[in-house]
């Protein structure tokens, strides 16, 4: 990571050895760009550019934290990324091979490599199931990808379905829910606890890469330190890669291997957390620290001030 | 205990009770008192489910019908319950209001910024055409808007969060009213922008004496801001104190956890990798409540006595109530 700071030039060749580093490279996005349309119907169109010429690389079993105020760039990133959405320009390099320009066909085979969670993980999950069928559905989608023609036999095939209820109940033990809420709504969860369900259906399908949008903000504070631990232990019991966003510079420093801040749709420092903390080299990364400091300041002033 | 002239409100043993389907009765908030003084800023500190919400919406009697309030809610010496439709909407925008969490949601989207505003002082002063237009400008002036006009005009959808939330503001105290309730005016937005609304509000309360209840599951945003502070877990209040008493120097043992956590985030020794303090489990289920103390199931000095029966409150400080075991029985 050390070996692309502080910025990477923006026509980097794909097929760069950075220090040798980049055989554990794991993903690697170059002149990733984006753009949106504004307007239509009675406004003039009006083209944005929501991401423009980001490069960052992330090794094997760590984690990329994107921060940037609301607007930066970084969801577009994290969509690109998981190939939510299509990147008008660059590369996203998965163990050396570029989806970025894969027809949604071709991509299937790497869909079940890299999951999304996202903020509020009620909005992305059918409010009519339970917890088991959302775990459950994701393995039944990665079945009709992979296998067409063997998914319609097993799908009426009773040990297969016994097989994906052990593993749901396996994967919420292992996300701290008890296998007998598997039945409940996915409603009657709380906060913390969807966000967990969340987790063991990204898990589902054994992904390396697990892009992480916003989904620690809008927790209450122990929740949020909890499936902060969560996401930790699960990074060390399955080598996963995670690329998080995030606005909160406090948390992400206790998460993140390394720092890529955004401004205004770039990509403005990109380094390891500890220096990028200690040694903000653009306005951008100042601005977010100073508030974050500041937040801390604030409360260290009443916190030791008494004690 | 009664309407003091030294409350400008006071919640007296409120109650709200969520009549859902045929369930379990769902008691939201159980046997909250406390009492806010004229240019108070009183901070309501708790995790989501606690009842924080539930409590500043009964305030306004905004409730679900299906909610029922028992205890009372006073200002001025009147109790907010049980007064007809027609004196809550002279109250409501015009002694109390409230700043909604998520102001996109809060804001009509057909109508600009100007006319939101505006409706306000319509509703409640007798002003003309051309007067209500000065004093829009004057608000959005006020709420930190460098050029007034263009944000006149501009829809809620044109605008960012954070501007969004500056005109819930300006809405607010067009009025000047006695009493603001923002409920997590900030869990929105962006760090950078937490803070500017925070100094915004004290900026208000400063400069027009307005008192202030605040509510939000961040201790960090209380830091500086409020004077005191209630905690509330699972429906009830456990602790109440000054800002420093409380952030400080905690004294029930779901403060001094929250505390950890909350101070734990980028202190100097913090190291990426490394696991975060927590508060074991989760707070319990509104439906089913724990018989004893409700914090007893997660706390870490947990006695036999906590789950036997509620604790009442203690004073191991004169000024400091605090519902806990430890310092009494």
């Amino acid at each position: 990571m050390g070996s692309n700071l502080p910025n990477l030039p923006t026509n980097l060749p794909s097929n760069l050895t950075v220090g040798g580093l980049s055989d554990r490279s794991f993903l690697r996005v170059s002149g990733l760009s984006k753009r949106y349309v504004r307007g239509g119907l009675w406004r003039k169109r009006v083209p944005v550019a929501a991401v423009i010429s980001a490069d960052f690389e992330i090794l094997r079993g760590q984690t990329l934290a994107l921060v940037g105020e609301s607007g930066s760039g970084k969801s577009t990133v994290a969509r690109c990324v998981a190939r939510v959405e299509r990147p008008d320009a660059g590369q996203i390099l998965i163990h050396g091979r570029d989806i970025a320009r894969l027809s949604s066909h071709e991509l299937l085979p790497f869909r079940s490599g890299i999951q999304m969670v996202f903020q509020d993980p009620v909005t992305s999950m059918n409010p009519r199931f339970s917890a088991l069928e959302v775990i459950e559905e994701s393995m039944l989608m990665d079945r009709h990808a992979s296998a067409n023609a063997e998914k319609l036999r097993d799908r009426q095939n009773h040990g297969d379905q016994e097989n994906r209820r052990n593993r749901a109940r396996a994967l919420m033990v292992e996300v701290g829910l008890s296998p007998d809420w598997m039945h409940r709504s996915i409603l009657d969860f709380s906060g913390g606890q969807r966000q967990r369900l969340a987790l063991a259906r990204a898990l589902a399908l054994q992904p390396q890469l697990l892009v992480l949008d916003e989904a620690l903000t809008g927790l209450d504070v122990s929740t949020q330190a909890q499936i902060a631990n969560l996401l930790l232990d699960l990074q060390t019991a399955h080598r996963l890669t995670y690329l998080l966003i995030s606005h909160d510079l406090a948390l992400v420093a206790r998460l993140a291997d390394a720092i890529g801040v955004m401004a205004g749709g770039r990509m403005v420092e990109v380094g390891l957390t500890q220096q990028i903390i200690s040694n903000p080299c653009h306005s951008a990364t100042e601005k977010i620290l100073a508030s974050a400091k500041a937040s801390a300041a604030k409360l260290s002033v009443v916190t030791g001030a008494s004690s | 205990m009664d309407g003091r002239t030294d409350h400008l409100m006071t919640f007296r043993d409120l109650a709200v009770t969520y009549n859902v389907d045929e369930r379990v009765p769902i008691r939201a908030v159980d046997g909250v008192s406390l009492e806010v003084r004229p240019q108070e800023v009183v901070g309501i500190l708790g995790e989501s489910g606690c009842g924080k919400s539930t409590l500043a919406s009964a305030v306004l009697r905004l409730l679900a019908p299906k909610a029922k309030c028992e205890g009372g809610v006073l200002f001025r010496g009147r109790d907010l319950l049980n007064l007809s439709k027609a004196e809550l909407r002279a109250i409501r925008g015009r002694e109390i209001a409230l700043i909604a969490q998520d102001p996109a949601q809060s804001l009509n989207p057909v109508i600009t910024a100007g006319s939101l505003i505006g409706e306000v002082l319509r509703a409640h002063l007798a002003l003309d055409a051309g007067q209500r237009r000065e004093r829009v400008m004057e608000l959005l002036g006020e709420v930190g808007f460098g050029r007034p006009e263009e944000i006149y005009s501009a829809y809620p959808h044109q605008l960012s969060g954070g501007q969004r939330q500056r005109i819930a503001i300006a809405q607010a105290v067009a009025c000047r009213p006695a009493l603001l309730i923002a409920d997590e005016p900030t869990s929105k937005l962006d760090v950078s922008l937490q803070a500017e609304i925070v100094e915004l509000l004290s900026r208000i309360r400063q400069q027009h004496g307005t008192a202030i209840l605040i509510i939000s599951h961040d201790p960090a945003l209380f830091a500086g801001f409020a004077d005191r502070i209630a905690v509330m877990y699972a429906g009830r209040i456990v602790e109440v104190g000054s800002c420093f008493e409380i952030l400080g120097r905690p004294l029930h043992p779901y403060t001094q956890a929250l505390m950890r956590i909350a101070t734990a985030g980028m202190s100097a020794g913090a190291r990426a990798s490394e696991r975060l303090p927590t508060i074991a489990g989760e707070s319990p289920d509104p439906g089913c409540l724990p018989g004893g103390c409700r914090f007893e199931p997660r706390c870490s000095e947990r006695m036999e006595v906590c789950s036997l029966r509620y604790p009442q409150a203690f004073s191991p400080e004169p000024t400091r109530p605090v519902n806990c075991f430890k310092y009494g029985e």
